[in-house]
């Protein structure tokens, strides 16, 4: 017998999977799974949420904040008259059941948050922008709302558990993860959840002042300025098309014959 | 927007990795054939009746790196465990193209085979973060370079 040198076989330490069918199959299949995980997750929420009351929560987070946050000095002007503007609001919901708290975030961009225990949190940038105190009413009654229909303990604990699930994906440190204002970036409210926010606000800023001129304001400056899209697109990130928010907000005032037009007060800042 | 980067980078080395990878099995493929009668083998001893009339340690080297695509893709891999195909090419790359330079080391200096023939890996750390990374691998193939004075001594 010869013997015959051959080539070995092509293939054998090598798949023949294409590379872009094994990316494919990767990402779809992971995707999918973790699209299983949040969901299961934030089902949990829902069971926890179901289980604890708002005067729980209330005990619970009572005089709490936020690790990182920053805040201004509890003598500012503009802190004690949005405090005061807050609880002359809070009149207009009768059994709330929460202590609200209001701080500023000394973050510039436009903002304000509703956070568990009755903390309502507005950003310098929010105060700078406004122009009335109607228009800051109204997006205090809109955080109000969220409290109502306690969307901020939805949003957050949503934020937390996947930020714990993400961290614990990652091989972060997940023990060091406490509620941060870097998660509350993660928060997110649906477009439902925003227009019975808006509604709420809209029906506080009406028993308040008996007409809801200048509300959505803020939000038609928003909608229609071209040079601001970077303020816009993150204020967008939480919240919904400002446009589109404004013309909604107006139709809801007039199919509840809510007056537009009425005298408008300042803010002394 | 946050996503076009990564991914434009991602198709890029997609593209390039794929088209050298292919260049590169082709030489592979061609010199792999034109070193086909060369024996190149892993045992540590000659036949007993064979005798050499002069030997030389040959080896060859090379180092080769992860494109940004199979590293994104052997990231995902590893969450989940499994094989790395990605990965499976580029080593066997690595190993033909290391045995086939020590086969060029030992004909160019008149060698008829190489025994003994031992593969090697080391990885190489990445400098730019700590070490932790890895910029690429070194495969080695090395082995005994024999001359025969009379392969067929005895038997004749
Ligand atoms: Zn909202």
């Amino acid at each position: 017998m010869r013997f015959v040198a051959r080539q070995p076989k092509e293939g054998i330490n090598v798949s023949d999977t294409h590379p872009l069918v094994e990316a494919g199959t990767l990402v779809v299949g992971l995707t999918a799974i973790f699209v299983i995980i949040a969901v299961v997750l934030i089902f949990m929420v829902e069971v926890v949420l179901y289980f604890v009351s708002a005067e729980d929560e209330a005990k619970l987070f009572d005089g709490w904040l936020p690790e990182d946050l920053v805040t201004v000095s509890y003598t500012d002007e503009r802190l004690l008259e949005t405090q005061a503007l807050v609880d002359r609001l809070v009149l207009h919901w009768p059994d709330a059941p929460y202590e609200f708290r209001v701080e500023i975030d000394d973050s510039e961009q436009a903002n304000a948050m509703a956070l568990p225990g009755g903390l309502v949190i507005v950003t310098q940038g929010l105060l700078d922008e406004v122009e009335s105190e109607n228009e800051l009413a109204f997006v205090l009654g809109h955080e109000l709302g969220h409290f109502k229909n306690r969307d901020h303990v939805r949003a957050l604990g949503r934020g937390v558990v996947l930020s714990i699930f993400f961290a614990a994906l990652t091989g972060n440190d997940v023990a060091g993860i406490g509620i941060k204002s870097a998660d509350l970036t993660l928060r997110s409210f649906s477009r439902r959840q925003e227009a019975r926010a808006d509604d709420f606000g809209l029906q506080v800023v009406n028993s308040e002042y008996g007409h809801v001129n200048e509300a959505w304001h803020l939000f038609e400056r928003w909608g229609g300025k071209d040079d601001s899209i970077i303020d816009l697109v993150k204020y967008l990130s939480t919240h919904p098309d400002s446009g589109d928010r404004a013309a909604t907000m107006k139709r809801h005032a007039e199919e509840k014959g809510w007056q537009s037009d009425g005298e408008i007060t300042p803010l002394s800042w | 927007m946050n996503f076009g980067m990564p991914l434009l980078i991602l198709m890029i080395a997609y593209f390039i990795g794929t088209h050298l990878e292919k260049r590169h099995f082709q030489s592979i493929l061609k010199r792999e054939d034109e070193a086909r009668g060369f024996p190149v083998v892993s045992f540590d001893t000659m036949p007993d009746n064979w005798t050499a009339s002069r030997s030389d340690l040959v080896s060859g080297s090379v180092v080769i790196s992860l494109d940004y695509f199979k590293r994104v893709i052997a990231g995902l891999r590893g969450l989940i465990g499994g094989r790395i195909k990605t990965y499976e090419p580029l080593l066997d790359r690595a190993r033909r193209e290391a045995v086939l330079r020590m086969i060029e080391d030992a004909r160019s200096q008149g060698y008829d085979a190489v025994f003994n023939v031992r593969l090697e890996t080391s990885r190489l750390a990445n400098a730019t973060r700590n070490g932790k990374g890895t910029a690429g691998v070194e495969m080695l193939a090395y082995g005994t370079a024999v001359k025969f004075a009379s392969r067929f001594a005895n038997a004749q």
